[in-house]
C-alpha cells in the first residue's frame, strides 16, 4: 500500500470532524472555465474506508492514495468490492438502500464525508463513468452534454462553446460535430461511451471514475477511450476499475488488486505485472484464481 | 476448483521442457565433440556438426512457441519473467550448440598425428568436464529455480576462465616446432569455445536468478577486471 496507516489513523473516528482551518466545504470545481491542456488535478485518499450493504461488509479498511493527474487501475475479481470501493468516493455508493460507508476519503484536504460536504459538489467534483454506455435517451448529442452545463447556468454562446470544447476533449467532436442534433442513442456503443464521457468532462470534474467503462465495447472503441484516457491524465485524476488487466497495464500508472473487501497490494503497475510482492496478486494476475 | 489456464500453464511448461531437454542435446554434443578430439575422430566430428540440425531446429520451436504464446496468453508476472527467460536461456542453448560445431570443425584440420603438448591437453580435458558440469547445473538450476546453484555457475567460470588462460600461456611457451605451434594454436581456439561454453551456461544461471526474484544482474561484469 502506498498510505501507511499510523496507529493515530487507525484510531481516528470513520467520519473525521473537519479542522477549524479547513477550507469550506464547497471548495470543489466551480464548474465554469476550461481546464487547460496540463491542470494540476486533485488527489484523492482513502483512509480506513469500510462500506456495508446492510450487514455485508464489502470493504473492509482500505487505505489508498489515488496522485493527483494519474491513472490507477483497481483489478480483482468479481464481488471483491473494487466498484464499491470506487463508488464511495463520490458517494454514489450511499444511494443504495441499506448501503453505508465509514471511514474517510479526502479529496486533497476535502473531507467528502464531512458534515458540511455538499454531495452535489462532491459529485460534480468527481465525476463517473459506467460500464454500460448510458446517453440520456431523449436527449440530442448536443443536449446530452449540455445537460449538466445547463443545471449549472451556462447559456447561449458560452454553452455552444463549452459542448464544442468538452466534445473535442472526449475525441468524439469529429465524428458528430454534423449530427449534433441527433438523438445521442443514436450512436455507436464506442461513440455513446465518449459521449458519456464528455458529459462528465462538460462540468469540469477534478476527478474521474470509470467503472469497466470499455467492457461493452469493442476492440477499436476500447483502443479510443484508453487514449482518451491517458490523453485526459494530463488534466484529471482518474481511478479505472477493470477485469482486463491488460487494459489496467496498457492505462494505468499504479494499480490496485483488492480480494474480498480488503487492499492486497497498490504499486506501479509494470511492478505489479511483472513482480507483484504478494502471492496473492500473482495468482490473480496470472490467472490462477479469479 | 480447477486450475484457470491449464492450457496455457501445460504450453508454457511443455515450453521449458524443450528448452531444458536442449540442454542434454548440448552436452551430447560436447561429449562426442571432445571425444572426437581426444581420438582424433573425424567422422564423429563430422556427426557432430551435422546434428547440430536437431538444436536449431529446437532453438526455433520454442523460439516460435514464446512468440505463440506472448501474442495469445500475455503472460505476465513470474510466467512472464519464466517467457521472458527461456527466450534467452534458449538463444544461448543455440549458441553452446554452434560452439561445440566450431571444436568438431576444428579436429580435422590439426592433423591426424598431432604433435600433442600434455600440458595443453590435460587443460583441455578438465575445461570440457567443467563446461559440461556447468551445462548440466544451469538445465537443474533453471528447472529447480535454485538462485544458489544458479550462481555457483559462476564460481566454476572462474575456474574454466583461468584454464583458458593457462592453455593460451602454454601454447606461447612452445618452441619453434611449426607443426607443434598450428596445433597449439587449434587447440587455444578448442579451449576458447569451451570458454564461451561456460559464459553461456552462466547466462542461463543469470536467468534463472531472474525468474525467481525478478531482477535481473549479471553474476560478474566482464567489462571490469575478471578475478584471477
Amino acid at each position: 500500500m502506498s498510505f501507511q496507516p499510523t496507529e493515530t489513523d487507525m484510531t481516528e473516528p470513520p467520519h473525521t470532524a473537519r479542522p477549524a482551518t479547513a477550507p469550506p466545504a464547497l471548495a470543489v470545481a466551480s464548474g465554469t472555465g476550461k481546464r487547460t491542456a496540463q491542470t494540476q488535478a486533485r488527489s484523492v485518499s482513502l483512509r480506513n474506508l469500510h462500506a456495508y450493504y446492510g450487514d455485508q461488509h464489502a470493504v473492509n479498511g482500505v487505505w489508498l492514495e489515488f496522485p493527483a493527474n494519474q491513472v490507477t487501475a483497481i483489478i480483482g475479481p468479481s464481488g471483491c468490492g473494487k466498484s464499491t470501493m470506487v463508488r464511495c468516493i463520490n458517494r454514489m455508493h450511499e444511494e443504495i438502500p441499506g448501503a453505508r460507508a465509514a471511514g474517510t476519503v479526502l479529496l486533497d484536504d476535502l473531507d467528502v464525508y464531512g458534515e458540511d460536504t455538499d454531495v452535489v459538489a462532491v459529485r460534480r467534483a468527481v465525476g463517473m463513468v459506467f460500464q454500460k454506455p448510458n446517453p440520456f435517451p431523449t436527449m440530442s448529442v448536443f443536449d446530452n452534454v449540455a445537460a449538466g452545463l445547463r443545471l449549472i447556468g451556462t447559456r447561449g454562446s458560452e454553452l455552444r462553446d463549452r459542448v464544442e470544447h468538452t466534445l473535442k476533449a472526449a475525441g468524439l467532436w469529429d465524428e458528430v460535430h454534423d449530427r449534433l442534433h441527433q438523438p445521442g442513442i443514436g450512436l455507436s456503443g464506442g461513440q455513446q461511451q465518449r459521449l458519456c464521457i464528455a458529459r462528465t468532462l462538460a462540468v469540469e470534474p477534478e476527478v474521474i471514475l470509470m467503472d469497466e467503462p470499455c467492457s461493452a465495447l469493442d476492440p477499436v472503441a476500447t483502443l479510443k477511450i484508453e487514449e482518451l484516457v491517458a490523453e485526459l491524465s494530463r488534466r484529471y485524476t482518474i481511478v479505472v476499475v477493470t477485469h482486463n488487466m491488460q487494459q489496467a497495464a496498457r492505462v494505468a500508472e499504479s494499480t490496485a488488486f483488492m480480494l474480498n473487501g480488503e487492499l492486497v497490494e497498490h504499486g506501479p503497475t509494470e511492478r505489479m505485472f511483472t513482480n507483484p510482492e504478494d502471492s496473492r496478486t500473482e495468482e490473480y494476475v496470472t490467472g490462477k484464481f479469479g | 476448483m480447477p486450475e484457470a489456464r491449464a492450457q496455457f500453464r501445460a504450453r508454457l511448461q511443455n515450453l521449458e521442457e524443450m528448452a531444458l531437454g536442449a540442454m542434454d542435446m548440448v552436452t551430447s554434443a560436447l561429449d562426442r565433440a571432445l571425444q572426437a578430439l581426444e581420438h582424433q575422430d573425424v567422422e564423429l566430428a563430422s556427426l557432430v556438426i551435422a546434428d547440430d540440425d536437431r538444436i536449431d531446429g529446437r532453438y526455433l520451436e520454442v523460439h516460435q512457441g514464446i512468440l505463440s504464446l506472448l501474442a495469445t496468453q500475455a503472460p505476465v508476472a513470474t510466467d512472464l519473467r519464466t517467457v521472458a527467460a527461456l527466450m534467452h536461456v534458449i538463444k544461448h542453448v543455440e549458441r553452446m550448440g554452434d560452439q561445440c560445431v566450431n571444436i568438431a570443425k576444428l579436429i580435422p584440420l590439426s592433423g591426424h598425428h598431432p604433435p600433442v603438448d600434455e600440458k595443453i591437453i590435460e587443460r583441455i580435458e578438465t575445461m570440457g568436464r567443467l563446461a559440461r558440469s556447468q551445462v548440466s547445473q544451469a538445465k537443474q538450476a533453471f528447472a529447480l529455480r535454485d538462485s544458489a546453484l544458479a550462481e555457483d555457475l559462476a564460481r566454476q567460470d572462474r575456474q574454466v576462465n583461468r584454464l583458458n588462460r593457462e592453455i593460451f600461456a602454454a601454447a606461447l611457451e612452445l618452441g619453434g616446432d611449426p607443426d607443434a605451434r598450428e596445433w597449439a594454436a587449434y587447440m587455444m581456439l578448442v579451449a576458447r569455445c569451451l570458454e564461451r561454453i561456460g559464459d553461456n551456461a552462466v547466462d542461463i544461471g543469470e536467468q534463472t536468478a531472474f525468474v525467481v526474484t525478478g531482477l535481473f544482474r549479471e553474476f560478474s561484469d566482464a567489462s571490469h577486471a575478471a578475478p584471477r
